[in-house]
């Protein structure tokens, strides 16, 4: 079904960039990975995948207004660095939010079915693209920040690789699939979407992300029109494994079947994400995110 | 120049049936259009001085490789830009992506067409898709951006090495 995706293996970047390991304290210091140094360590030797740092949370529901930050800051420093000519690690965050909606640059409020001023949860305008979206518990949310130097410099394969992420996920772990819908960014089974795409790029840095829906309420869904797209709807994996006719307060379904289903959906995207983008994970603690010093 | 822009939009045309297309189209990248007499900065923005005030906008080789603009996000007139640093943005298939200024200065004009027709900045993107106006605060900054020849090389460099 997923035919062999056509993603660059590491090739040289077209100028010398050279990568130092970060300034921020951390019990693992990751030595600066790159495949123009000469520098000894046997671990990286192991492996030809760039190092990424994964600040996962994903089984904590974080303020988007937080992860939001911690993006925006990640980001500026790293900004900082490019332009010295000089980078830093990728870096992934992985969440689940409380209830929010969120807009892109270009959001319409055609696409609120209530008035902007009156919404009823927290909602922002951020800096992505795309239409208005929800985000809630029971929603694995993934923010790469990556340096597109070092994947491919083309936004479209980076949107096509993201929906490659979760096509694989959906099906390698629950045996459902997924397709891409042409010109409707985003995973689609059927004519629900699940997962949402909008990301931000900045000197080749991107923030913003993806938004898959494991066993995420999808009510507040009906109060927008998700993504701008009228004549489709949202689905969830929990729905689609359980058939989306049983509505979900009725079927005794167990809340610790959905922690197993997020525990799955998480693992493998984990997973996934390092194949498509071939990178390794190096798991950091998440108190640097939210040390005073930043 | 005239003969440019009637093939940039004709090459544009063409390069609309294959942006479909998710994965590498080589042929599509030897066709961006690139002006003599303008400057460029390496983050493919288009600077053209003329007398006290700079246009600045997006490159050819920039607006195809982005697609359809959607939405154009600009600064206020009266503000001002910085080298290499954001001034706006271009926001295209769910993706939004920083513009910076090639120079420093203050903003004189900003194109409020592009909030109405973003697409302009596909459609003439050194023309009618210009951004903003700028005073340059720092005229010498002009000479270190690349030139026509030297930008087309460096287009070509950066694609094949993707």
């Amino acid at each position: 079904m997923t035919s062999s995706f056509n993603y660059s293996t590491h090739l040289i970047p077209p100028r010398p960039i050279t990568t130092q390991s970060t300034q921020r304290p951390t019990s693992q210091r990751p030595t600066a990975s790159h495949h123009t140094t000469t520098e000894p360590n046997s671990s990286l030797q192991q492996t030809n995948k760039r190092r990424c740092k994964c600040y996962d949370m994903y089984k904590q529901v974080v303020p988007f207004a937080e992860a939001w930050s911690w993006q925006k800051s990640i980001v500026e420093e790293r900004k900082l660095l490019v332009d010295g000519n000089e980078d830093g690690l990728d870096s992934l965050i992985v969440v689940q939010h409380q209830p929010v909606y969120t807009l892109g640059t270009a959001s319409s409020e055609k696409n609120l079915n209530f008035d902007i001023k009156d919404s009823p949860l927290p909602l922002y305008q951020t800096e992505r693209g795309g239409e208005v979206t929800y985000h809630g518990p029971g929603q694995l949310v993934l923010y790469p920040i990556l340096n597109l130097r070092f994947q491919k410099m083309d936004l479209h394969w980076y949107m096509r690789a993201l929906e490659e992420v979760v096509i694989r996920v959906l099906f390698s772990a629950f045996s459902l699939k997924a397709s891409r819908v042409e010109g409707l960014t985003g995973v689609w089974v059927g004519d629900k979407k699940l997962a949402a795409i909008g990301i931000r790029v900045s000197k080749w840095l991107t923030y913003h992300g993806l938004a898959l829906n494991v066993s995420t309420d999808l009510s507040p869904f009906s109060q927008i029109i998700p993504c701008g797209i009228k004549d489709r709807g949202v689905g969830s994996i929990k729905d689609l494994l359980r058939g989306s006719n049983r509505p979900s307060s009725t079927s005794g379904y167990h809340d610790e079947d959905d922690g197993k289903l997020i525990d799955i959906a998480h693992e493998s995207l984990l997973k996934e994400f390092c194949e498509v983008f071939q990178l390794e994970l190096c798991h950091q603690s998440i108190s640097i995110l939210r040390s005073p010093d930043r | 120049m005239a003969l440019r822009i009637w093939a940039s939009s004709t090459a544009n045309a063409l390069r609309l049936s294959t942006a479909t297309t998710p994965y590498f189209s080589p042929l599509s990248r030897c066709f961006s259009s690139v002006l003599d007499g303008l400057k460029y900065a390496n983050s493919h923005e288009w600077v053209k001085h003329e007398g006290s005030v700079a246009t600045i906008g997006i490159t050819d080789h920039a607006q195809d490789h982005l697609g359809e603009v959607v939405f154009v996000d600009l600064p206020d007139t009266g503000g001002s830009v910085t080298k290499a640093t954001g001034f706006g943005a271009v926001e295209s298939v769910k993706a939004t992506s920083d513009v910076n200024s090639p120079i420093s200065g203050e903003i004189v004009e900003v194109n409020t067409k592009l909030s109405e027709t973003p697409g302009l900045i596909n459609s003439s993107p050194y023309e009618d898709g210009w951004m903003i106006k700028v005073k340059p605060s720092n005229p010498s900054e002009l000479e270190s951006l690349m030139g026509a020849k030297e930008y087309t090389k460096f287009c070509e460099e950066e694609d094949a090495a993707h």
